[in-house]
């Protein structure tokens, strides 16, 4: 489990060439190897949504993904959502206006969670936004305020 | 120095810019993922630890074989108590001296499940957790004491200094026209701050620095000082963003000590992030409860006397108090009142802070019985509360310094319709669900340590801030800002603020809600100070643009400085620093009292708890105060209970940021929903093990959990309670929230649960 293999990621709109071994995540690819930490580490386990990132436009965690499984994709993290010193991304607008997070840790994935979730269509009702967005915890209680963003958010993005 | 008049803003919460609803500052950072929290570091050369914990919870090691693991690719070291350098006992946080024996991070003698025995360091990740499962551990195993109720586990031990008592609690029970008497439960339950615990240590010569979540910086640095033997100073903690901590991320932890111990051993970077599951053992959450109360009252509702015995789980080798007397002694008035409380030992870690430790399971115990004596005399649940409102702390028999409660009851009765309630149980109704609503308050004290800050006004006009305090999401890098612009009178834009580092001023633990009120404190007066420097440099410096017009009454407004004389739009900050050569003006300022001016008891206050005053110091018992009403539906069919809405009104004081205050109150609410519904942890007696130790397993309320939440602040600036008037919020909002759901359980059903959390089994 030793050997390093040669895979090619689309991270951002950047191609990117990464000597890993192939049991590494796409998380850790991503945190450790091309230290965008944006993506965050909560479980590990798929439980949290803290790592979400989107694959081919899809939101998808990051800590149940092998580097390999993303290998030719065009991978979206928080750090490509939106162009550094630019203007910030309609959810990201609207999460700071809402005060929609507080340690800043799970937000991220809440953020990336939020993109896919309106782009799917799960953002018309709040009840909507709340099951759709269920796959990201977050233990500082943000909850009513990751709601309103969204629904600010799909406003502006629709 | 000088003669100038400075005007202290003690307002209401929308005075000023301390007060406004300024959007967080650390904001942007965080959602664009720039944020660099501690383990986002990477050291030339770092390499990664995997802890190895034990599988049984009672016993001894026998044997470590790490052959096969010392084999595998990448592997730098195995480390297990045979080959750890020795390192010494530290002081614990509360500044008690240790004993002269070496502190062993890793455990021989097994007392709980998911001891930490050995470790894996190995150039990455995946091959030090390969690694790792290689590692083949022999026991010696004995029986295990799993939980308090293991009958073997016995009735423990009495903490006296919990004991409170005054009259004569069981002759006036033994009188009392109406007795009622119960057993209230709270199991297991843990943080889990979504950033999972870890740190990268790295050593240079003798100096140690640490890339660690921390919500004590200058604790926790003490005490790695102390295990290596180095000078405080020796030590460099870094902690710029935690992803939550809720009172887990407060104190040294023995996997810093081995990822530091395999930092000098490697003379590497040694990262060192614990698993998800590892988090339920690696430290502790708050343990488990159970409190009898027994409450005597005339029929008219008017209480006699309290009898209160508590109970908590605590480690084989360790006492930790969960306070269970802190609520049910100050809440209500009552001539009569015991509250005794017993630790009993059983095999797990040894419990620790969680979000209003004490004050959350003592106020689930006496606002159910207050509900459930409310119906045993027929009255309305918040006119019991306001029958038997304590006019001044009962306990300490001192005058609050202030108590909004009323103003709450009142504010969120109105709020919430609760008039509208039908007074007998399971007689509101929609269908298939049955409505209950439900009130019960909260509380939390004030604590008070002094605090320290660096404020500097630099030549472009710009002001910098600087703490070791920590920012967890309670809104320090905001509220400093805010707190450092109206003292000196600039656009809040201009200053920057600094926190997470030990190179900096120093900061007391971030805990017990004492930091938002000690900091602003300090950084005001560093801030005026500083301000008042400013303003001589421009009366007396000869190149002083102010100096001609012999004015004392300067005022610095938006950056600019002006005199009364001067009908212009002033001169900015910049000019004036131009003009008289000066590159800084810097005032470093602490808010210790004068006699403990020195450098021991600075120490001392910044790295133990020892100088943290009591809610009760002084002439006024200082709290925070909160009423919570809930409506929950449950399923007629199912028992399944979902929370429809909440309206809770709090008094934390004056709010130095309403829009952040508001978040940190529904963050403490809905934690308190997660207890009262969800959050058990589940032990299985044969191995004393946390069955349910991950994020799939032990529930935490998700968005589709939680309605909408209304909160209502209904405080007053205190200003007996702190310098600018503010009292407790972080801890506050939990506390009351279990009780209010199981109080409205109980309306829309009929059945009584004591035993959190209230899950359909127990309805059905």
């Amino acid at each position: 489990m030793t050997n390093r293999t040669t895979i090619h990621l689309e991270i951002n709109g950047q191609n990117q060439a990464l000597e890993v071994e192939p049991r590494v995540t796409l998380l850790d690819a991503l945190r450790d190897h091309l230290q965008l930490t944006g993506t965050k580490k909560g479980c590990d386990q798929g439980q949290c949504g803290a790592c979400t990132v989107h694959v081919d436009g899809e939101r998808v965690l990051a800590c149940l993904t092998l580097a390999a499984q993303a290998e030719g994709r065009k991978i979206t993290t928080v750090e490509g959502l939106s162009e550094p010193g630019g203007e910030l991304h309609p959810v990201q607008a609207a999460f700071l206006d809402h005060d929609a997070f507080q340690c800043g840790y799970c937000t991220p994935g809440q953020i990336m969670s939020a993109v896919a979730c309106i782009r799917e269509g799960h953002a018309g009702s709040d009840d909507d936004i709340r099951e759709y967005m269920s796959g990201n915890l977050c233990r500082c209680g943000a909850y009513p305020h990751i709601v309103e963003a969204i629904r600010e958010a799909a406003k502006v993005m629709s | 120095m000088t003669i100038v008049d400075t005007k202290i803003k003690h307002g209401d919460a929308s005075d000023g810019i301390l007060g406004g609803r300024l959007s967080r500052i650390d904001g942007p950072a965080k959602i664009t993922g720039s944020a660099d929290y501690a383990m986002e570091h990477f050291p030339e050369g770092m390499v990664h630890a995997v802890i190895i914990d034990s599988t049984i919870a009672s016993g001894r090691v026998l044997a470590i074989d790490a052959a096969a693991a010392e084999a595998y690719p990448g592997v730098l070291l195995v480390l297990t108590p045979d080959n750890a350098i020795a390192i010494k006992t530290a002081t614990d946080w509360t500044g008690a001296p240790p004993p002269a024996v070496p502190f062993e991070p890793f455990a021989r003698e097994i007392t709980f499940n998911g001891q930490h025995i050995a470790a894996v360091i190995a150039e990455t990740f995946e091959q030090a957790t390969a690694a790792a499962a290689l590692v083949k551990v022999t026991y010696d195993k004995t029986v295990p004491i799993s939980t308090f109720d293991d009958p073997r586990a016995g009735e423990g031990y009495p903490i006296d200094m919990m004991t409170k008592e005054w009259g004569d609690a069981e002759a006036a029970l033994a009188t009392s026209p109406v007795r009622i008497k119960q057993e209230y439960r709270t199991p297991r339950e843990y943080n889990v701050p979504i950033e999972p615990h870890g740190l990268i240590a790295q050593w240079t010569g003798d100096m140690l620095t640490l890339w660690e979540p921390s919500q004590w910086i200058d604790g926790m640095s003490r005490t790695y000082a102390e295990w290596f033997d180095i000078p405080f100073e020796n030590v460099r903690m870094l902690s710029p963003y935690i992803g939550g901590g809720f009172g887990s991320k407060a104190l040294p932890t023995r996997y810093g000590a081995v990822a530091a111990i395999a930092a000098k051993m490697l003379d590497r970077p040694v990262k060192l992030a614990i698993t998800r599951p590892q988090t339920f053992t690696a430290f502790g959450g708050r343990p488990a409860t159970r409190q009898t109360i027994a409450l005597g009252a005339t029929r008219e509702g008017k209480l006699l006397s309290i009898l209160h015995r508590g109970d908590n789980e605590t480690s084989m080798n360790d006492v930790a108090v969960e306070p269970l007397g802190s609520v049910i002694s100050i809440m209500y008035a009552t001539p009569n009142f015991s509250s005794r409380q017993n630790l009993v030992p059983v095999n797990t870690v040894k419990p620790g802070a969680l979000r209003a430790p004490g004050e959350n399971p003592s106020a689930f115990g006496i606002e159910c019985a207050i509900d459930e004596l409310a119906y045993e005399v027929g009255i309305d649940p918040l006119d019991i509360r306001l029958l038997n409102y304590a006019e001044e702390d009962p306990s300490a028999n001192k005058p609050w310094s202030t108590r909004r409660l009323r103003e709450a009851y009142a504010a969120g009765a109105d709020a919430f319709g609760w008039a509208k309630r039908n007074p007998r149980p399971r007689s509101m109704r929609d269908g298939k669900q049955l409505i209950g609503y439900g009130v019960a308050a909260g509380t939390y004290p004030v604590r008070r340590t002094p605090g320290e800050a660096m404020v500097r006004i630099l030549s472009n006009g710009t002001i910098e801030v600087a703490s070791s305090g920590i920012d967890m999401g309670q809104g320090t890098y905001t509220i400093l800002a805010q707190t450092a612009a109206e003292a000196i009178g600039v656009p809040v834009e201009t200053v920057m603020v600094k926190l997470g580092d030990s190179s900096l001023p120093r900061a007391p633990v971030a805990g017990g809600s004492q930091l938002a009120n000690l900091m602003t404190g300090a950084v005001h007066k560093a801030a005026l100070a500083a301000r008042d420097e400013l303003i001589g440099i421009a009366i007396n410096h000869p190149n002083s643009p102010f100096r001609d017009l012999q004015a004392n009454t300067l005022t610095i407004e938006a950056g600019r400085i002006s005199s009364p004389r001067d009908t212009g739009a002033g001169i900015g900050i910049a000019e004036v620093m131009r003009r008289t050569g000066r590159d800084r003006i810097e005032a470093l300022r602490n808010t210790l009292p004068e006699e403990h001016q020195n450098a021991k008891d600075h120490f001392r206050n910044f790295t133990t708890i020892a100088t943290m005053k009591s809610p009760t110091e002084g002439d006024y018992s200082l709290h925070s105060w909160c009423v919570h009403f809930v409506e929950v539906r449950v399923d007629v069919d199912f028992g399944t209970v979902r929370v429809a809405r909440m309206v809770s009104a709090l008094d934390s004081g004056r709010l130095y940021n309403p829009k952040l205050a508001e978040s940190q109150w529904k963050g403490g609410i809905i934690m308190g929903i997660g207890q009262a519904l969800l959050e058990e942890g589940l032990v299985d007696d044969r191995y004393g093990r946390v069955m349910n130790n991950n994020l799939g397993d032990y529930l935490v309320p998700t968005n589709a959990d939680i309605p909408d939440l209304k909160v209502i602040s209904v405080g007053i600036p205190d200003t007996h309670a702190s310098v600018l008037g503010g009292k407790a919020v972080g801890e506050l909002a939990i506390v009351g929230v279990a009780p209010a759901i199981a109080n409205a359980v109980y309306h829309a059903t009929g059945v009584r649960v004591r035993n959190l959390p209230i899950t359909l089994e127990k309805l059905i």
